[in-house]
């Protein structure tokens, strides 16, 4: 019934953009938008730097192949027409005519062929691109990939800040790629918007690229994008007016307060790729976390429903598993561990871990690696007494402490949030699969987890382009994990883009502020 | 010969009895001094005694979150999780004037033991030690005791010793000046010419009369270290695990503008307690220094 109306919704949401040119405004040419990124990115290249701080920046100085829309459906993006072989080993793309780099020069499958390379071999995403082999280059405006095995993630790498097409002639020098002084200097880029400056822990100002191949675009004639790391500082100055934009906000009490306000508007449409999800992490090589039932028992004790209703205020949806909601792969019919305080009781006793004089069972740790995580790791200790265990908050002083102590496996549990990427392929698969199992890295399987079905089923999901057959390996898949529970999920993170109701075409689609702004303009 | 020591015995005891009792008559008379410590001691009184009869776990989720005071049942309302801050604001002050005692112990004593040597061997000793104690003087102390407890966790412990080693400065320029003056007391040259080592002078001649401004200053060590616990709270840089009045300020932050009772009960907390510090530390500075008895 939810997929129907889903369904529904989208083709009225496509006819009114359909009807928008005849009904509403035309959009205007023209004007400053101001916008707030959160953190100094450390370069302006996402072929060589995952992380939308980059990737917002990113995607308006470079093009990547494809685009995609509200309903996850590839557009053309640089590649005009693109075709999959029947085997899914040959992906065939036709370049658009007459688009030129920043500088000039004509973006030829040479580059397109360098791009792919480039981001193979430095880009953290080793998936993304793992099973290209070659990219053939027969004329100027065509580049055949060609793979070693059919790779459903493909498309979706191909867009957005995931393949940004570079300049060979810049980029092919010999240098480091991961720090090219062209990365934040000088940018030689071929998006909607070229560089104007780039001045740390202030801002990224950009403009309006003339020769871009898209006809009549971009609308606006420069975005200043400020860099602002306070939330409160952002919200008060979306209030003002000062900003007109900012994505991934994702604290809820500013969220309802600005919702409040009519001149503004609050998406939470544009976060379904980058997939946000927010869990409860197990080690599951630790002394009591290493038993299923015990992570059970805890799963049942922690009431989602609170979290959502006190902690979020109704601004997050429901995860129930480690697949964002938003992405066509969600099943929702796994067990939800809805609170049942008797249950959970009832598992540890099984467990073995009888109530002690004093009502407790065993002590565990909770971590948290930043402040907006912290609310969430303190639930957690009078929750679990409940059912007799004993947690102890621990806090990290900053982000690098926490990530090394939980990708060395130093913790019992802890609150994270990880994001999809698009396809599981990307974001899923390396939180679960046995082989990511790699000290010192943190968002890889740092649970530990391994199950001989579960890496089967990811591999034949990552292996065939039939997103039927793929629906079904990622329900069995969820069902395993959702049983065994290596990590507790419990929310999508609330992230909400904030427009002024002056900006038009705000960002929404699956990419949100993390894709070219071209069609926003000022009304 | 030992009758001639008990009756000087006698005479100071005397002496000493007395100048206690005008201690305390000036101190008394005092009325802001009074009103403080009136203030302190209900204030002990609610944190120590009030657990017996309100025994509401400090940690348990009881009701709705952000109910408001005087609603419910919940005297002073509930905070972001449901849990109520009445248990809260007990535990949480009994927490916070722990640590402020023991972080003021803490940087007395190493303000005396620093003071003390600088005052009492002047030259280099002093130089090298003064030099020390403005090196730590110019330094950010929040910053500074920040970096403490990033390096070494936060736990009790250790916002406790990063308070202490940060906010002895004063304390060493207090005591060494006092040294400075009372090491050319005459009653110290009759010491020093009985023969008696250096440290039976510091400690035991020239420290008992260096006393009073240390003390006052340790006094109010107490009332800056509670606000100092509170900063670190704030900044979400103490143990989560025990309830502090900061910590209860710092949790609840986040919500200040739809929830701002429960930050505010602890912020007024602190700030009564301080000022109840503050004023006792004046009494007792008035009472102890006898240059200013004629004020």
């Amino acid at each position: 019934m939810k997929r129907i109306l889903k369904t529904v919704a989208t083709s009225v949401a496509t006819a009114a953009l359909l009807a928008t040119p005849t009904m509403a405004e035309e959009p205007k040419k023209g004007g400053t938008l101001t916008m707030a990124i959160q953190q100094t990115p450390r370069h302006l290249n996402p072929a060589v730097q995952s992380g939308t701080a980059t990737g917002q920046p990113g995607t308006q100085l470079f093009a990547s192949l494809l685009r995609y829309d509200e309903g996850w459906n590839p557009q053309p993006f640089l590649a005009e027409t693109w075709e999959v072989s029947s085997d899914g080993l040959s992906v065939t793309i036709n370049l658009v005519k007459g688009a030129t780099f920043h500088d000039g020069a004509p973006i030829t499958s040479e580059d397109v062929a360098f791009s792919i390379d480039t981001v193979k071999a430095n880009h953290p995403f080793k998936s993304m691109f793992a099973p290209v082999e070659t990219v053939e280059t027969p004329d100027a405006n065509t580049a055949i990939l060609k793979l070693s095995k059919p790779h459903p993630a493909l498309l979706l790498a191909m867009s957005s800040q995931l393949l940004s097409i570079i300049p060979k002639h810049v980029y092919g020098d010999g240098q480091d790629p991961k720090s090219h002084p062209a990365n934040s200097e000088g940018v030689v880029g071929s998006g909607p918007f070229k560089l104007v400056e780039f001045k740390r822990g202030e801002h990224v100002i950009l403009e309006r690229y003339e020769n871009y191949f898209m006809e009549g675009l971009p609308y606006l004639d420069r975005i200043v994008m400020r860099i602002l790391p306070d939330e409160s500082t952002r919200a008060i100055a979306l209030e003002s007016g000062e900003l007109q934009m900012s994505g991934f906000e994702s604290n809820p009490r500013n969220i309802v307060r600005l919702k409040k306000n009519g001149a503004l508007r609050v998406s939470s449409e544009g976060y379904a790729a980058i997939g946000p999800v927010n869990w409860l992490a197990f080690n599951t090589k630790g002394e009591k976390t290493s038993d299923p039932k015990v992570r059970q028992a805890i799963a049942y004790a922690v009431d989602r429903e609170f979290i959502n209703k006190a902690l979020n205020l109704g601004t997050a949806p429901t995860a129930l598993t480690g697949i964002h909601p938003g992405s066509p792969f969600y099943d929702a019919t796994v067990e939800a561990y809805d609170l049942d305080i008797d249950k959970a009781n009832a598992l540890l006793d099984e467990a073995g871990y009888a109530k002690g004089s004093d009502g407790m069972r065993f002590a565990l740790s909770v971590d948290y690696g930043w402040p907006a995580m912290k609310p969430y790791a303190e639930y957690m200790k009078p929750q679990l007494k409940k059912i007799g265990i004993d947690v102890a908050v621990r806090s990290s002083a900053d982000f690098p402490t926490w990530a090394k102590r939980i990708s060395t496996w130093d913790f019992d549990m802890t609150m994270d949030n990880v994001f999809n990427w698009g396809d599981p392929v990307i974001g899923v698969h390396r939180t679960y699969s046995s082989d990511n199992i790699k000290e010192g890295v943190i968002w890889s399987n740092t649970q530990q987890y391994s199950n001989a079905r579960v890496d089967e089923l990811m591999e034949m999901a990552g292996a065939t382009n039939d997103s039927n057959k793929r629906k079904e390996l990622y329900a069995e898949f969820q069902q395993i994990v959702a049983n065994e529970l290596p990590l507790y999920p419990i929310f999508a993170s609330p992230y909400h883009t904030v427009s002024s109701t002056s900006v038009g075409n705000a960002p929404d689609s699956v990419w949100g502020t993390s894709s070219p702004l071209d069609r926003v303009y000022l009304k | 010969m030992s009758e001639i020591n008990t009756q000087i015995k006698d005479v100071t005891n005397i002496q000493a009895t007395s100048s206690l009792r005008e201690m305390t008559t000036m101190f008394f008379r005092n009325y802001a001094a009074v009103a403080g410590l009136i203030l302190l001691i209900t204030i002990l009184l609610f944190v120590f005694a009030g657990p017996w009869l309100h025994t509401t776990d400090p940690f348990e989720m009881v009701w709705a979150p952000f109910t408001m005071p005087m609603q419910e049942g919940f005297i002073l309302g509930t905070d972001y999780l449901g849990r109520d801050i009445l248990s809260a604001m007990m535990a949480g002050g009994q927490v916070s004037l722990a640590i402020g005692l023991a972080a003021a112990l803490v940087s007395v004593t190493i303000g005396v033991s620093v003071g003390a040597f600088a005052g009492y061997y002047g030259g280099l000793v002093e130089e090298l030690l003064m030099r020390f104690t403005e090196f730590f003087q110019v330094l950010p102390t929040l910053l500074f005791s920040m970096v403490i407890v990033a390096l070494f966790g936060a736990s009790l412990l250790t916002v406790t010793l990063a308070i202490g080693v940060v906010s002895w400065t004063a304390v060493a320029r207090v005591t060494r000046s006092e040294f400075l003056r009372i090491r050319e007391m005459e009653y110290v040259a009759a010491a020093r010419s009985g023969s008696a080592r250096d440290l039976y002078l510091i400690f035991k001649v020239i420290l008992p009369n260096a006393l009073p401004p240390i003390v006052v200053q340790a006094n109010l060590m107490v009332g800056s270290a509670i606000l100092f616990e509170a900063a670190l709270s704030f900044l979400g840089l103490s143990d989560p695990n025990v309830m502090s009045w900061g910590q209860v300020i710092g949790s609840n932050r986040p919500y200040i503008l739809d929830a701002g009772f429960a930050v505010a009960i602890p912020g007024f907390a602190i700030f009564l307690t301080v000022l109840a510090i503050s004023l006792v530390g004046d009494g007792l500075n008035d009472a102890l220094n006898p240059k200013l008895r004629q004020r």
